[in-house]
């Protein structure tokens, strides 16, 4: 017997008054899986993110999270999630150790229960030194990891996380992604991110790509990556548009965009790529031939 | 058990910000200091209440105005917990929007209710009362505590955002402190001025103060418990209803179309 889903939305939609936010998320998510949610400014993943964790009623559609309904269990589900918002949510005033405290008490844990949780998750996540200092005299990347042990010192079984790694440097941003690696690895945790750093989205099991409050785009990465094209040639020069047009007129292209600064083509057989602008009249003034990245899809789908 | 849990967490968080904001916390004891010494001073010159001295008869005025303005704004502070994103912290907890405001109504209450302690201290120096006296009279600092940080909530539930926190003092908490009879009585004032006391849950908080500390009072005291519990429920429904989650994020535009 196979585990049920972790969500399991259907039609999920939101509207603001007459604008409508999220049209309807149809989301099935397995345990212990890692999804991420892409999608340009305005596309609706805060929106879709926050009704998930029961802070915004659905305007329309329903859906299933760690086994509660939504709306009539919302209490249920609050209990088992852990919710990290696009700015660090941490008192300033409070040290590492007092802001924890005060996450276990939300959560509802007794007194022994926050001391062993604050206990646990310090140790996790390495904030031992850091224990007594303010919040307020942590650098950015300490501020978003004490984040992180607040919403995971009471062990859920789901971490929702809005643009988790905005502003964080390389280092702390690796390490943020293990910390959650190991959250999946050793307690089966469910992570749902939105992120519009692409590279963090390759590493997910499965994408989710809004654009005007659409799915416009679902899968795995590689999968999403192969259906660009083998792979993409981008050029830019005056025979840019002649160029285009031989490839789709050969069949070479499988998709076509063009970009501010001239073409970018998912193409069939790279091979025969170089030898075509090299016969093309007009020239162009760069050209590159790469692997699809998943960079290409958002592009491709958002637009 | 949940509940209490969660209540203990925003009762300690707020005493220790309270304990870490030193400069607020002396500013708040100081205020009411000042306040007997030249209010109290100065009009004690030129007036001469029934029974007593101006000084005596503005005490239990001045130890209101510990517990309303060290209650108020503590929970009126809660703004700021909305901007810096801690409310939406608050609110995602699984206890509800309930345990929430009633953790800040305690909390705002303790700051309130510890500070007026400190002028209520000071009542021997100024009063001849027993000590029967002074037992009722932490009763009614300790229901005056709880009403100010009830309505502390409800003004917070009304910002928009901390850049108003300053004008409240100015519209909120000095109106309703001037119109409270903690510095004449309201019997005394024009008719206007003295209904709009008489909807003043702050004017029964210092007839509840008079009627413990022995000094003639302007309303029974029934009335006075029974106004201060009802207001105080009426402004933590009015706050539950505007602090709602599905508000919050309408208001701030966060959340919204992203």
């Amino acid at each position: 017997m196979t585990a049920p889903n972790t969500i399991e939305a259907r039609g999920l939609g939101r509207d603001y008054g007459a604008t409508r936010a999220l049209e309807g998320l149809d989301l099935s998510v397995e345990a212990g899986s890692l999804i991420g949610i892409l999608g340009p400014n305005g596309a609706g993943k805060t929106t879709a993110l926050l009704m998930l964790a029961t802070l915004l009623r659905p305007t329309r559609g329903s859906a299933r999270v760690l086994g509660c309904d939504l709306v009539s269990e919302a209490s249920a589900i609050r209990r088992r999630l852990g919710l990290v918002f696009q700015d660090a949510t941490i008192d300033g005033l409070l040290t590492v150790e007092e802001n924890l405290r005060f996450a276990g008490r939300l959560a509802g844990l007794d007194g022994y229960g926050v001391r062993h949780a604050v206990d646990e998750v310090i140790q996790r996540i390495g904030l031992g030194p850091l224990r007594q200092r303010r919040a307020s005299e942590l650098s950015g990347g300490w501020r978003r990891l004490t984040d992180i042990a607040r919403a995971t010192l009471h062990r859920p079984g789901l971490l929702l996380l809005d643009e988790p790694t905005v502003g964080l440097d390389p280092e702390h941003r690796e390490r943020m992604w293990s910390v959650l690696d190991t959250e999946r690895r050793e307690r089966g945790v469910t992570v749902l991110f939105s992120t519009h750093y692409m590279a963090e989205a390759e590493s997910a099991d499965r994408v989710v790509l809004l654009a005007r409050g659409v799915v416009v785009e679902e899968g795995v990465p590689a999968d999403l990556q192969r259906g660009v094209g083998v792979a993409v040639a981008e050029f830019e020069g005056p025979g840019g548009a002649a160029i285009e047009a031989a490839l789709v007129r050969e069949n070479l292209a499988a998709t076509s965009m063009r970009t501010e600064r001239g073409w970018r083509v998912g193409v069939r057989e790279p091979h025969r790529v170089a030898q075509l602008v090299a016969e093309v009249p007009g020239g162009v003034t760069r050209f590159l031939l790469r692997e699809a990245t998943l960079e290409d899809v958002y592009f491709l789908r958002t637009r | 058990m949940n509940a209490l849990s969660t209540i203990h967490g925003i009762v300690a968080r707020d005493l220790q910000r309270a304990s870490r904001q030193k400069s607020r916390m002396l500013g708040g004891l100081a205020r009411p200091f000042i306040w007997l010494l030249l209010i109290g001073g100065g009009y004690g010159a030129i007036t001469r209440m029934d029974g007593g001295s101006y000084r005596a008869f503005v005490f239990p005025g001045v130890v209101s105005m510990a517990v309303l303005f060290g209650g108020m704004l503590t929970a009126i502070a809660t703004v700021y917990d909305r901007e810096f994103g801690m409310l939406r912290l608050m609110l995602a907890s699984p206890a509800g929007i309930g345990v929430i405001l009633a953790g800040r109504t305690l909390s705002a209450a303790l700051v309130g209710g510890l500070q007026g302690l400190a002028v209520l201290a000071c009542a021997p120096l100024l009063l001849d009362a027993p000590a029967g006296r002074y037992l009722a009279a932490l009763g009614a600092l300790s229901l005056s505590a709880l009403s100010s940080g009830a309505l502390g909530l409800l003004v917070a539930s009304r910002l928009r955002s901390v850049e108003n926190f300053a004008g409240v003092i100015n519209v909120v908490l000095f109106p309703l402190f001037f119109l409270s009879g903690a510095l004449y009585p309201v019997s005394g004032v024009p008719s206007a001025l003295r209904a709009v006391a008489r909807v003043n849950p702050v004017s029964y908080q210092v007839d509840l103060m008079r009627h413990a500390l022995g000094q003639a009072p302007e309303f029974g005291l029934i009335l006075d418990l029974l106004a201060l519990i009802g207001s105080s429920i009426l402004a933590l429904a009015l706050a539950g209803a505007w602090f709602d989650p599905e508000r919050r994020f309408l208001a701030s535009g966060r959340g919204a179309q992203r």
